[in-house]
């Protein structure tokens, strides 16, 4: 009971073959088992985190890609408005200036025709006045000196222009 | 011998105060705490009841695993691999703790130590051998084992230099106590093991003389199930402990 021998030696070789024994046959297949499946597990995870990942990016691209889309069409529409108001100033300015021209040009026509019709009563007049004249001249040549034919002629004439309204 | 020369005196003594049914207890006794020799081998010598006992527990700790072993599948695991894996694990995160995982090449050794120790403390009540850890010789050997473990670890991470070093550390006074450390150590864990076993199976033999029925039964639970257990567990916890120390 309280002796040492050679048992002890042989305990000590008992055990050094056990731990090697279980080692071999019991720890190192169950680690490997344990080791697998942790891996499998991280793997997994990781995977799922890196889906998970993508999948956040594609939407904030896709949230990216719609606000711009809402940004242009935006712009396109402000574009579009400033565009119809130009054009519109545009045609109202033309439609403006085309009816001034077209008063200036009525206005003109008109003095032009007043012009021309003042000249054609000047005319008129004073082919009334010569027809008059030689009238005059052809009744009192005979009858009367060529001092008085002067002078009605010349008060004949000046009623003619003192009063061309009156005829 | 001075085996048989003690029993003889014991049995003259108590012989002397008792009747002869003392006389026969004290037989009975002494040849179960005796570790017999079962046989003898022409140049090693005579082999030990505790040493058949330990190849008994090597023979089925190999077949078990063997069997436990086969089919560990990565998924789907059945029940049996599961409460493998658990108890495995258990035991590596165990001694992890303790000794830190980039020591993990001693975790093997521990638990083999542990699953050995466990089952022959109490292998008494289940299977009715005698425990080898009654036997000093097997204790011993199991406290060298350790006593190797420990300086070799803290030799193989801090190197012999260091290793030397440490005796003299804090201040060189304590060399001699350092130095006597390292006998002391393994010489607790030897006698803690052999004590307690040793205490536990006479207790319950005299139980079982005393009275034979029922009542050893809770009593056999504490003395070689819970203790015996106890004590594998104590074992490599302080033999990690140790080389933990050893390593810092």
């Amino acid at each position: 009971m309280l002796q040492l021998n050679m048992n002890l030696l042989y305990t000590i070789i008992n055990l050094v073959v056990l731990y090697l024994l279980l080692r071999h046959f019991l720890i190192k297949p169950v680690t490997e088992i344990m080791e697998k499946r942790k891996k499998l597990i991280e793997d997994g995870l990781l995977n799922a985190q890196n889906a998970q990942d993508d999948a956040a990016k594609m939407k904030r691209e896709y949230e990216a890609a719609l606000s711009g889309a809402k940004q242009e069409s935006a712009k396109i529409l402000e574009k579009a408005q400033r565009q119809a108001k130009e054009e519109y100033e545009k045609i109202l300015q033309k439609a403006d200036e085309k009816a001034a021209d077209m008063m200036e040009s009525a206005k003109e026509s008109i003095r032009v025709q007043r012009e021309q019709t003042i000249h054609e009563l000047q005319s008129q007049i004073a082919g009334l006045a010569l027809n008059a004249a030689a009238k005059i001249v052809g009744e009192k040549t005979e009858n009367q000196g060529n001092q008085e034919i002067y002078n009605q002629f010349l008060e004949e004439v000046g009623e003619a222009f003192d009063d061309p309204d009156k005829k | 011998m001075f085996r048989e020369e003690q029993a003889s005196f014991l049995y003259m003594n108590l012989r002397r105060k008792g009747g002869s049914d003392t006389g026969d207890l004290t037989e009975k006794l002494m040849e179960e705490l005796n570790c017999e020799t079962v046989f003898d081998l022409p140049v090693l010598g005579g082999i030990s009841e505790s040493v058949v006992v330990t190849w008994i527990i090597m023979a089925v700790l190999v077949i078990a695993s063997v069997i436990l072993v086969r089919n560990l599948k990565v998924e789907n695991p059945g029940k049996v691999q599961l409460a493998l894996e658990s108890a495995i694990g258990w035991a590596q995160d165990f001694f992890e703790g303790i000794i830190g995982k980039e020591n993990r090449r001693y975790i093997p050794y521990l638990i083999t130590v542990l699953l050995y120790l466990g089952i022959s403390n109490a292998i008494m009540p289940l299977f009715g051998f005698k425990p080898p850890t009654k036997d000093l010789n097997v204790t011993a050997a199991l406290a060298i084992m350790s006593m190797c473990l420990i300086e070799f670890s803290g030799i193989h991470k801090n190197g012999l230099k260091h290793w030397v070093k440490h005796f003299a550390k804090p201040v060189p006074v304590v060399a001699p106590i350092m130095v006597l450390e390292v006998v002391i150590r393994p010489l607790s864990l030897c006698m803690r093991l052999f004590g307690n076993m040793l205490a536990g199976f006479v207790v319950m033999e005299l139980l079982k003389v005393f009275v034979p029925l029922i009542i050893p039964i809770p009593v056999s639970f504490y003395f070689d199930i819970f203790d015996g257990l106890l004590q594998a567990y104590v074992f490599v916890f302080l033999t990690a402990l140790f080389m933990n120390e050893e390593m810092e």
